[in-house]
């Protein structure tokens, strides 16, 4: 019978501390810069010009229908050789997460800003507005609202996906556990406990994620 | 940015491809299989009357779906052969990683599915005479299963894609393969973008179907 043995990874505890930082800071990165290349990418898609719908329709779908790991692996090895740049890991990771979930965001947005009646674009032409105070003003705070359940859910999906950047060498929370598991032999206990760091504070996430849905159901601004 | 692009050598081994794609397909249709039945059981163990199958199959549920998949794989990689007496090889490593998150995810799909159905369906076949096991294979999931076809055809596509990740445990699939014609041929430029195109050419019909089936049952229901 195998003997449990906590106490090499606990002591060790700061190096998985430094993992689960990073792995916060490329979720943020990636996060932040996804949401906006989602918006463009869903107003490019949406636009009534081909040169701007077509190539938006063709980003979002190769990044959706192509494994992450192909993309990352094409950002970091690939990309360099023709753009003549030095590649971190890092960089190729934030840059490959950003435009993957940009193009899931993208959807989510588009579906939300077409979820809102034709009505509500009428009424703001009828009182002068032009397309872009109608989008930002009224369209836009009312589709965000809609989109929140899935837009969190897509949040989640990318911390997960983060942890691709492991293959990379990017020192995220799974690629220290795997250097602490080589150093310690203690894969078992290492591996378990890096599954409960990522099981809690997804769930944690998740859990704040609904209460602010139910927060906007409440208010009344929130129809399904 | 005057690099002259030389699918020579991508082309030259597409045997080492094809043996890739091969083992691609294998873990698809295992991990498949498994993820969607092991799915349908957890759903309907999430549906049970028993206090202790009801409250495992959310806690199942919960782990894998708040988890990161690839922590999944190389838990059962490195780890699980610590605590039970097994071999544990790629393969295996990927088929248990891949396929138990699959089953969280579609167990909510079926579970959605099975709840969208309204409750007279079950009445009804009640007042004929049916026990519940009856009116569930006869009644509910014919008419649930065909409600959740595009999101479990979704699922599908997201298992597909997760084949790569085996590529971590070194298990010999499509990525495996690129990996290893990149590092011969000095080419990962030209073999990645043939392996994204694989995936794509495979995938993307797939997709547009998906969106067709979803227009279809929106318009039927």
């Amino acid at each position: 019978m195998y003997e449990w043995d906590f106490s090499p990874v606990l002591a060790e505890g700061g190096f998985l501390l430094v993992g689960f930082r990073n792995t916060l800071i490329l979720t943020g990165t990636a996060l932040s810069g996804g949401l906006v290349v989602g918006l463009l990418l869903a107003f490019a898609r949406l636009s009534e010009k081909r040169w701007l719908n077509v190539p938006a329709g063709v980003v979002i779908e190769v990044f959706r229908t192509t494994p992450p790991l192909v993309q990352l692996f094409w950002f970091y090895f690939g990309l360099p050789i023709v753009l003549n740049v030095e590649m971190t890991p890092f960089l190729a990771a934030s840059l490959t997460f950003m435009i993957q979930s940009g193009a899931f965001f993208a959807e989510i947005f588009r579906a939300g800003i077409v979820s809102i009646e034709r009505g509500q674009w009428e009424a703001a032409h009828a009182i002068g507005m032009t397309y872009n105070q109608c989008m930002r003003r009224i369209v836009l705070p009312q589709a965000v609202k809609r989109m929140f359940p899935s837009m969190m859910e897509r949040s989640i999906e990318l911390m997960k996906t983060t942890t691709l950047v492991a293959t990379v060498s990017y020192a995220d929370l799974l690629f220290q556990a795997n250097e602490l598991a080589q150093k310690t032999f203690r894969p078992l206990e290492v591996f378990t406990v890096v599954a409960l760091i990522y099981f809690v504070s997804i769930s944690f996430i998740s859990f704040i994620a609904s209460r602010m849905e139910r927060r906007f159901a409440k208010s009344g601004e929130f129809t399904p | 940015m005057n690099y002259i692009w030389n699918f020579e050598d991508v082309f030259n081994n597409w045997y080492a491809l094809a043996i890739g794609a091969a083992g691609t397909v294998r873990l698809f249709v295992v991990c498949l299989v498994l993820g969607m039945g092991l799915g349908l059981i957890i759903a309907l163990g999430k549906r049970s009357r028993n206090r202790p199958i009801r409250w495992l199959s959310t806690a199942f549920v919960e782990f894998f779906r708040n988890t990161p998949v690839l922590v999944q794989i190389l838990w059962f990689y490195y780890a699980l052969p610590i605590i039970v007496p097994i071999e544990i090889d790629p393969f295996l490593a990927a088929i248990l990683g891949i396929s138990l998150n699959s089953a969280a995810y579609s167990a909510e799909i079926f579970r959605g599915g099975i709840q969208s159905i309204e409750p007279g369906q079950w009445e009804a076949a009640r007042a004929i005479g049916m026990n519940s096991v009856q009116t569930l294979y006869r009644v509910i999931l014919p008419q649930a299963i065909r409600r959740i076809v595009p999101a479990l055809t979704n699922r599908g596509v997201e298992i597909f894609k997760m084949t790569t990740l085996a590529s971590v445990v070194a298990y010999v699939e499509l990525l495996q393969q690129g990996k290893l014609i990149a590092s011969l041929s000095f080419n990962p430029l030209e073999v990645y973008t043939v392996i994204a195109a694989i995936f794509l050419i495979i995938l993307y019909p797939i997709v547009r179907l998906t969106y067709a089936l979803e227009r279809h049952l929106a318009r039927s229901d």
